[in-house]
């Protein structure tokens, strides 16, 4: 005969066992392919066929409206002359380098704005505010203090892309549970300690979401900066090309140049920011986007 | 350990765990001054299990954070001979972002245990509660009852892994938010836990059935301020209705005093 106590401890594995939430299990890559990889294509291939058809009502005169034939031709012999390799790499080194020292400059400020009253109370504010003046407008004055020299570009790039990862830091950091560094504090960690096992792992999420936002800013700010900061000691980039193509009146070689500057946000995003975002969301269990 | 608790533990008597004389607690200023707890004085034996019973603003979590380091009291003297007590709040209160086993694994970290040493005694700890197969799963993978004793075997690995002393477990409210069968298994696992770690226990709850169930001793507090009533030894109680009765009308009492 089974003793109360073995009775409860049945009862209790079995309440293990009905309440633990059931794992979803992941679907075949077919599948999953089917469900987020198709319906992209699709209405890329749809927006290719409204194009195809307003180019072919001959609405739009030529070199207002160019075939998707022709801006393919213009890619495809910038890529094969490697042009397009030598451009895509001057602007994006700029970027991930501009990105980095984003960062690194961002960061530390972050955490101050984050944990120190005084910091937050001077500059909070100024932080969400740079975030909303477009950094272009920073362009006529770093010409000024720099000349028309990279340091120019970089300037601009910083101060698009330092707000917003300041700021998503200081949000994610923001919107911890409070219990949790109290459960620090029971547990006898001390500040330092605190701020390397919880809070910067808590805070995790929000700092991803203001780095992913502050690349799209830095890539955004960079392309503007190129377009209106030109000279042949910068070299050619994305901003550059586009800015050549206007001058040319080139329509083929402006769209292309858009092309190619979506085609870098949308490969960075998909290559490293959402595979690190569902890493990080997946293992919080807040797959509810995902 | 922090140096006022050392010197408290050299002063103590070895055959008290925690000693309060004269405990009060005053949140503000002037005016606005509320007092949550006034004159408490409670004594623990080591591996003494303790219940404190009391409605809403009895200064119950006021009390266990005074014990706990995490505030201290306006006036009256706090003494464990305990190694660092170790909380248990309501919520699990888990870092979502670590596994079982990393949370308990988190708390040795902090009570300053080797890396190899902290594998050992997390896998040990699950084992204890019963959890040992899913160490490697994240929070939001286990049942409510699960994660609390995630966190049971977390604050177990806090206090016993600080020193050599014997543990004191701090209780507020941990099966509240539980389901009434979930409850009542994590009731007997804690007993048995306690019986096992022969760590001292204080364990505030609001539920008669459940300080007379779990504990040694029942200690009835007031509210606002929070003053201990009355206690009663309830180890061994056979007629536990009788007590259960006797509990509540007090506990009523209590509550209809501020009813003006």
């Amino acid at each position: 005969m089974a003793t109360p106590h073995d009775t409860l401890e049945a009862v209790g594995a079995g309440l293990d066992a009905l309440d633990a939430p059931v794992a979803s299990h992941r679907a075949p890559v077919w599948q999953r392919f089917l469900k987020t990889g198709v319906p992209p294509l699709v209405a890329f291939a749809l927006l290719l066929g409204v194009w195809q058809g307003l180019w072919a009502s001959a609405i739009l005169p030529e070199f207002q409206l160019p075939s998707p034939l022709s801006v393919w031709n213009e890619l495809v012999s910038s890529i094969s002359s490697g042009e397009a390799f030598g451009i895509l790499w001057t602007s994006l080194h700029r970027a991930v380098f501009g990105f980095i020292a984003a960062v690194l400059i961002a960061t530390p400020l972050g955490l101050l704005v984050a944990k120190v009253r005084v910091v937050r109370a001077a500059i909070g504010s100024l932080l969400t505010g740079l975030q909303s003046l477009p950094s272009v407008a920073w362009v006529p004055a770093a010409i000024l203090w720099f000349g028309v020299t990279p340091s120019t570009i970089y300037f601009v790039v910083l101060m698009g892309s330092v707000p917003s990862i300041a700021n998503g830091l200081v949000a994610g950091i923001d919107q911890i549970p409070p219990l949790l560094p109290r459960v620090g504090r029971a547990l006898g960690a001390g500040r330092l300690a605190s701020a390397r096992h919880i809070l910067l792992p808590a805070a995790l999420p929000g700092y991803l979401a203001g780095l992913k936002q502050g690349w799209a800013f830095s890539w955004r700010s960079l392309m503007a900066a190129e377009i209106i900061a030109t000279s042949p000691q910068l070299g050619v980039g994305l901003g550059q090309y586009l800015h050549n193509g206007s001058s040319l009146n080139d329509i083929n070689m402006v769209i292309a140049a858009i092309f190619l500057i979506l085609l870098v946000g949308i490969g960075i995003e998909l290559l490293l920011f959402r595979p690190l975002e569902r890493a990080v969301l997946r293992a919080r269990g807040l797959t509810g986007a995902l | 350990m922090t140096a006022t608790l050392e010197t408290s533990v050299a002063r103590s008597t070895s055959d008290t765990a925690v000693a309060l004389s004269g405990v009060s607690k005053v949140f503000g200023h002037g005016s606005s001054a509320v007092a949550a707890l006034d004159g408490v004085d409670l004594r623990v034996k080591p591996g003494e299990f303790v219940c404190l019973l009391g409605a809403s603003g009895c200064g119950k979590s006021t009390l266990l954070n005074l014990v706990a380091g995490l505030d201290s009291p306006t006036a009256g003297s706090i003494e464990l001979s305990t190694s660092r007590p170790a909380v248990m709040f309501q919520e699990p209160a888990l870092m979502p972002w670590l596994t079982a086993s990393r949370n308990v694994e988190l708390a040795l970290r902090f009570a300053g245990v080797g890396r190899a040493d902290r594998r050992r005694q997390a896998g040990e700890l699950l084992e204890l509660v019963r959890l040992g197969d899913v160490a490697g799963k994240r929070p939001h993978e286990l049942s409510g009852g699960m994660r609390q004793r995630v966190a049971l075997a977390r604050s177990l690995a806090s206090t016993l892994a600080s020193g050599d002393a014997p543990g004191l477990l701090l209780m507020d409210e941990p099966f509240a938010a539980l389901d009434a069968i979930t409850r009542d298994v994590l009731q007997a696992e804690l007993l048995r836990v306690w019986e096992t770690t022969n760590t001292a226990i204080i364990f505030v709850t609001h539920d008669v059935r459940e300080a007379v169930r779990l504990g040694q001793r029942v200690v009835l507090l007031s509210s606002r301020p929070g003053r201990v009533v009355r206690e009663w030894s309830v180890d061994g109680v056979t007629d536990s209705v009788a007590v259960l009765d006797e509990i509540n009308t007090h506990l009523r009492e209590v509550i209809s005093g501020h009813a003006s």
